[in-house]
């Protein structure tokens, strides 16, 4: 009979195994990088331009080029596209976000050559025909209708506008009249502008096979080169002081969702991985003391979490939860008070063995497989950085102490410029 | 193709190894064969509740989360009307600390009327932020016991109301412990980076001495045939009006059960299947549609829904779908459409074969229903299906006396 008082003996990872990028440049300026791995027969190729609603002048442009890339080229209806795609079981994501846009496409091997060229095609010459335009435009306008019915949504977008301020596009707020404003030259000028090899990158991942360097070329070769210099982004003032607050009532919510944080700083920044260590501490994770106490020991919640997202000119903290109506004043003030420990009470040793070990476990799983060294990858590259960003937050997880999460939190976790909102019933 | 490994203990628990090289990592699933379908209907939603307080701490591990972190491990589970799954991964050196976890809390789950507590207000407020403080969140509480009229699938898992959850009690829980979560009616699959000696071996050792409990010898009574169409209107402050149509359908070991998959693939499964393609973007009536089956192991449901656009009217756009739907019934597809959906079967299934916890999970899924190796036999089965076979199977199932409507939204008036 096994002793099961005692942990079997448990190790620290020795350290992330890296799938080397192979690099090469194709004669268009396109980079592209190929990442080798994987036991099955499948790639997936990923396309970033720095092309997301920081670059546009009026809301929707950027996503609305993005999605409606497969909705027709000169030489194909969008019918005839996604009949292609989807015969040859091609999955395309269209990722449009505030600094970039993702192409990604996950496709098995025998498969890839005629994808790849649809691929291309798509890229290089998207028409937008004003149909499919309006279309799309029109359903996307329900969704948000609906959205604006959810406590966490309103939170969200609310709590960008206190942050960044509402002329800033990554503060803004869309409201329902946007999507009756977007027009069909705003997106063939905001294509032939942005999605240029010169403003792209490109990672390949998965079992590559042989005649894949030359496929890419071929067909990737093709996107046009505009030089970027032309192509100056917009400027917009950011908002940088102050803390506010926001509630929004609404009578009928059995949950209030609640947002609290403030602008910081990006993953370039020097205490970029140790606060990051210190979040998870707050709520980075199921064990953080968030967590533990407004779920595990109030029951006030299904879940709280806290985050700090990076943006390539800026970077923001934020705590969200949704908590019952009833309990959302007593949830605000366990979240203060756990920001206050944060900063003033010393993480036990308890804490800090099962904080280390749990996030250099968690590192470890964001690695595992081809696919996902290409997304940690791609973040490198987004912030020109190299794998040596990834070396030292190991490093900083190993030597960070109570003291430092203490003085980091004390830095940039205090009440002053905390923005707040809370959606939802207050408290009757 | 992935290749496993079984041994069943003496206890009855049934464990599973498949060895991935080139993971650093190792993944852990433990199924056990209960759901909400084994529920009282009184005290519904306990499978459920009962998963949230396995996380709540065993006789020698009082903190299961914390120790798991400890060994750089995650974990989560669900529950499903069928089943419910408990999967973690952790580094694979780390392998035993999931044995010596998952074992303890098999064995002697530690309970209290505090955790109980604050694990039915977690999970209260889990009902209102899934079901009931979302615009349509409840359509479903509503459908399943409008599709259902004596199945135990008439309740969601989350529970019919509640009351229930609040009702639960101690001895529910402990009785619920002692008839489902034993050897005998679990399984174990183990991947990654691992050994298949040394992970019997450390079966073995922490789940060998584990007594086994009653077989779960299941008597649900079966939803007999529906005779007439059932309709169901709704009354809800949401922007858009939203239909909902079921149609009962075979279970998931029954041979056309594959073919009714592919059914709902082509109706809404990519953006050039039938739905989307005509009723979104040709006569642009709906701004969203769906379709899929639920994939049940007792006889399911093939789900159609959509959100038809302020100025469509709900009873026509309803017909539009059943026209869609109909369609199937009445004309023959085309090898080309056929083929498209078998390959993006092909292209999901070796997708999860790329990731150790998806294998997992899958594994012990397909030796629920009778053998593991069921995973490795998915592809062919969906490329044995012919175009007779889709055309006989929508006639089986897309009938008007095996149909149930629901009409969500600001008009109800629809009867």
């Amino acid at each position: 009979m096994p002793d099961r008082t005692q942990p079997p003996s448990r190790q620290l990872i020795a350290g992330i195994p890296y799938i080397k990028p192979l690099g090469a440049k194709l004669g268009n300026g396109l980079p592209v990088y190929f990442l080798e791995g994987g036991t099955e027969e499948f790639v997936k190729i990923d396309l970033v331009f720095f092309a997301g609603s920081f670059f546009q002048n009026k809301p929707l442009v950027s996503f609305a080029t993005t999605r409606l890339l497969r909705s027709g080229t000169s030489a194909k209806s969008r019918l005839e596209i996604n009949e292609l795609l989807d015969y040859y079981s091609a999955h395309l994501q269209l990722d449009a976000q505030k600094d970039i846009v993702s192409v990604s496409m996950y496709v098995l091997n025998k498969h890839l050559e005629p994808t790849l060229a649809l691929l291309a095609m798509i890229l290089q010459d998207p028409v937008f025909p004003e149909d499919e335009m309006r279309t799309f435009l029109k359903n996307q306008q329900q969704i948000h209708i609906i959205n604006q019915k959810k406590v966490d949504h309103l939170a969200r977008t609310y709590f960008g506008e206190l942050v960044y301020g509402e002329q800033h596009p990554y503060g803004y707020r869309l409201k329902p009249e946007n999507f009756d404003m977007v027009e069909r030259e705003d997106l063939l000028a905001f294509h032939q502008r942005w999605f240029t090899a010169g403003n792209a990158f490109c990672i390949v991942s998965g079992r590559l096979p042989a005649k894949m360097e030359k496929m890419i070329a071929t067909h990737l070769g093709n996107l046009s080169a505009h030089p970027i210099e032309t192509a100056k982004p917009p400027q917009f003032q950011m908002l940088t002081s102050g803390s506010r607050k926001v509630k929004l009532e609404m009578p009928e919510a059995l949950q209030s969702a609640i947002r609290i944080g403030k602008q910081l700083f990006n993953r370039t920044h020097p205490a970029f991985h140790r606060f990051k260590i210190a979040n998870a501490l707050l709520g980075g994770y199921f064990g953080s003391r968030l967590m533990q106490n407004i779920r595990q020991e109030k029951g006030y919640t299904y879940g709280i979490t806290s985050n700090i997202i990076s943006l390539v000119r800026s970077g923001y903290f934020f705590i969200a939860t949704q908590v019952g109506a009833d309990v959302s004043e007593a949830a605000r003030e366990e979240i203060y008070r756990e920001l206050k420990n944060l900063r003033e009470k010393p993480a036990t040793p308890d804490e800090m063995e099962s904080l280390k070990n749990y996030l250099s476990g968690s590192f470890l799983r964001s690695f595992d497989g081809p696919f996902s060294q290409a997304e940690r990858f791609k973040e490198l590259l987004v912030f020109g950085l190299d794998h040596s960003h990834y070396d030292e937050y190991l490093q900083t997880l190993k030597t960070i102490t109570p003291e430092l999460i203490m003085a980091t939190a004390a830095d940039y976790l205090n009440e002053d410029g905390m923005m707040e909102v809370v959606a939802g019933r207050r408290d009757s | 193709m992935v290749k496993f490994h079984r041994h069943i203990l003496s206890n009855g628990l049934r464990v599973l190894v498949h060895r991935d090289e080139t993971t650093p990592l190792a993944a852990v699933n433990i199924l056990y064969d209960v759901g909400a379908r084994d529920e009282h209907p009184e005290r519904t939603g306990f499978a459920h509740l009962f998963e949230h307080l396995m996380f709540e701490g065993s006789a020698n591990v009082p903190r299961f989360d914390y120790e798991l972190q400890h060994a750089g491990g995650e974990n989560n589970a669900f529950t499903t009307n069928d089943i419910t799954n408990y999967y973690l991964s952790l580094p694979a050196q780390n392998l035993e600390t999931a044995f010596w976890l998952e074992s303890d809390r098999m064995l002697a789950l530690a309970f209290s009327s505090e955790k109980l507590l604050t694990q039915q207000n977690v999970v209260t407020e889990e009902y209102r932020q899934s079901y009931l403080n979302q615009p349509y969140g409840d359509a479903w509480l509503l459908m399943r016991p409008l599709a259902y009229d004596v199945h135990p699938y008439r309740w969601a898992t989350i529970g019919k109301d509640i009351s229930h959850i609040r009702d639960a009690t101690l001895q529910d829980v402990k009785d619920f412990f002692h008839t489902y979560y034993h050897p005998a009616n679990a399984i174990l699959t183990v991947t990654g980076n691992v050994e298949e000696s040394r992970v019997f071996e450390l079966a073995e050792k922490w789940f060998g001495d584990i007594p086994p409990g009653p077989l779960n010898i299941r008597k649900l009574p079966p939803e007999p045939l529906q005779k007439k169409e059932k309709r169901l209107s709704a009354k809800r402050d949401v922007p858009q009006h939203q239909i909902y149509m079921t149609f009962h359908m075979c279970a998931r070991n029954h041979p056309d059960f594959h073919t009714a998959d592919l059914i709902s693939d082509m109706l809404a499964n990519g953006e050039s299947s039938r739905l989307p393609a005509r009723l979104l973007h040709d006569q642009k009536v709906f701004s969203e549609v769906n379709a899929y089956v639920t994939g049940n192991l007792d006889p399911g449901l093939l789900v159609i829904a959509g959100k038809p656009h302020l100025e469509t009217d709900p009873a026509e756009a309803e017909d539009m779908l059943w026209k869609e739907a109909y369609d199937l019934v009445a004309n023959a597809v085309t090898e080309r459409e056929l083929q498209k959906v078998k390959n993006r079967v092909e292209a999901s299934q070796t997708y999860s074969e790329s990731n150790v916890m998806a294998k997992a999970m899958n594994l012990a899924y397909y030796e629920l229903q009778g053998d593991a190796g069921l995973y490795n036999k998915q592809i062919e089965n969906y490329q044995r299906v012919k175009a007779e076979d889709i055309q006989r199977v929508a006639g089986e199932i897309f009938r008007r006396d095996n149909l149930s409507v629901l009409h969500y939204g600001n008009s109800g008036t629809v009867k």
